[in-house]
């Protein structure tokens, strides 16, 4: 019964999904400038000024790619955009509670931007040759788990903005701080162990680096797995599911079903 | 003249309107801070390890990340806001106004809003500017430069930028064309010889990512010697004149809805 109905929703939100395509094209596009980011350190290598050498900084800086394409989530601006325009009545009206529909959503997604992530990998296997190597299949499962934590975390974090949108007109602004601090603080500008030591011991408690830099740093064979990473992935994505129930049962009470 | 009255009134009404969401402008200066600082934190990473950015100075280089927070400021100011005009425009057949009025029809639609979300940044931009200026110790020669070269490099940017909102005529929803744009001009907080050569050659004349922060901020130090920098005056004024014709070729394929 629970996996029909899940299967159900899946299979309608990627054919919605597919539908804009070209959109998703042009936004993973977007999504490139991690190797901008890999064209500046490989270079500094190639010069010998830092711990890796080109291939690396290529292999990790393109497990950056992947781990950023898989954790993108946009629930803040739907459900905003639900409150706002009153479609929330119809969602309410089912017997479904539409935190369910958000996720099958993005995770419909991933199917239409996985074929597109597998070609861009192809042509980046073809470009830098040697750059992308087998990392076991341990070490993908880790990262793959990683990666789920980090996806369901963002979507936790960004459905909890958007659940805001009960209380303010525009909300969803928010969740900007969230995505230049991501930005920043996630190993997106270099592997975290060049950053400064103490910054390091900071951040590593933050949800940041485990978003992007644990996955990366796993598929790339950076480093080996490191337990803690995880622990505190999974501890921030319990708090942030907690807060978005809990902004949940407090909001819905305001709801007035706005144009509807 | 009567152009400069109308940017007055376009651009106090849309600010008026967009005050109305102080929260989200509240929002962005905490961000502009964050991106700012987020920004420089990562051209200190590369000068800790040694390396410097195509050989250039640490401060001279910031004169390039100055000039990429200036473009930065634009896009937020202007393009973004106009462009979702645009592309609305045509989707509800409300661009037969503008076209009937008698004013430039490319005026109108690429300086009609201006969001204030962008003045942040912009603030942030010069002051980084300042200090990179200041610390590369310019002469008033160079500080000249440095604001001829600044308009020239948004001049550019403006053009290119409109070059892809026309294509909206078209596309209709080109908005993650722009993610796409935004996220190109990511390349440009470092001067461009700091990245390997077939991307250094990709940044100049595929993408003219060079144009519009490495060039600039060479003409301001009075390095422009081979001569190449100062193509970027005549790239931007051969991208703003493609894009007017660009934007007459398109209106002809504007064929309005509902109407």
């Amino acid at each position: 019964m629970l996996l029909a109905k899940a299967r159900t929703l899946l299979a309608v939100h990627f054919a919605y999904m597919m539908e804009y395509r070209a959109e998703i094209f042009f936004w993973i596009l977007g999504g490139l400038v991690p190797f901008f980011f890999m064209a500046a350190w490989s270079e500094a290598a190639r010069q010998g000024y830092t711990l890796y050498s080109p291939l690396e900084y290529a292999r990790y800086f393109f497990a950056v790619f992947v781990a950023r394409q898989l954790a993108i989530v946009w629930a803040n601006w739907t459900f905003s955009d639900w409150v706002r325009t009153g479609k929330l009545s119809f969602y309410l009206l089912q017997p479904l509670d539409p935190m369910w529909r958000l996720l099958a959503d993005h995770v419909g997604e991933r199917g239409v931007r996985l074929p597109v992530l597998v070609v861009i990998g192809g042509v980046f296997a073809a470009l830098f040759p040697g750059a992308l190597v087998w990392p076991g299949w341990g070490a993908l499962a880790l990262g793959l788990a990683a990666s789920t934590l980090a996806f369901l975390l963002s979507f936790f974090v960004a459905y909890s903005v958007g659940l805001l949108a009960f209380w303010l007109e525009d909300a969803t602004e928010i969740f900007e701080l969230w995505y230049v601090l991501v930005l920043f603080f996630s190993g997106m500008l270099a592997p975290l162990s060049l950053y400064p030591e103490a910054v390091q011991r900071v951040l590593l408690w933050t949800p940041f680096p485990h978003l992007v830099y644990l996955p990366a740093a796993l598929w790339s064979g950076l480093e080996p797995a490191d337990a803690r990473g995880f622990a505190v992935l999974f501890v921030w994505t319990l708090v942030f599911f907690a807060v978005s129930r809990l902004l949940w049962r407090l909001g819905r009470g305001r709801y007035s079903a706005m144009g509807a | 003249m009567r152009y400069l009255r109308l940017l007055g009134i376009f651009w106090a009404a849309s600010a008026a309107a967009r005050m109305e969401y102080r929260a989200a402008f509240v929002v962005a200066m905490f961000a502009s801070v964050i991106e700012t600082a987020g920004k420089l934190f990562g051209v200190y990473l590369f000068y800790s390890s040694g390396f410097e950015l195509g050989g250039w100075p640490w401060q001279e280089a910031l004169l390039v990340l100055g000039f990429a927070q200036l473009v930065d400021a634009f896009f937020l100011l202007f393009f973004v806001p106009n462009l979702r005009r645009i592309s609305e425009m045509v989707q509800d057949g409300t661009l037969d106004f503008v076209l009937l009025k008698p004013v430039d029809s490319q005026f109108w639609v690429s300086a009609q809003k201006l969001d204030p979300i962008g003045l942040p940044y912009l603030l942030l931009g010069a002051a980084v500017l300042g200090y990179a200026g200041w610390a590369s110790g310019l002469g008033a020669g160079g500080w000249a430069w440095l604001a001829f070269a600044g308009a020239g490099a948004v001049f550019l940017v403006y053009a290119l930028a409109f070059l892809l909102a026309t294509t909206s005529i078209w596309f209709v929803k080109i908005f993650n064309v722009v993610h796409f744009l935004s996220s190109m001009i990511w390349s440009a907080q470092y001067p461009v010889q700091a990245y390997a050569r077939p991307f250094r050659l990709f940044l100049t004349f595929v993408l003219p990512v060079y144009f519009m922060t490495t060039a600039p901020a060479e003409l301001a130090l009075g390095r422009a010697g081979g001569g190449a920098p100062w193509a970027m005056f005549l790239v931007g004024l051969g991208l703003f004149a493609f894009s007017r014709a660009f934007w007459r070729f398109a209106l002809r394929f504007y064929t309005s809805a509902s109407s």
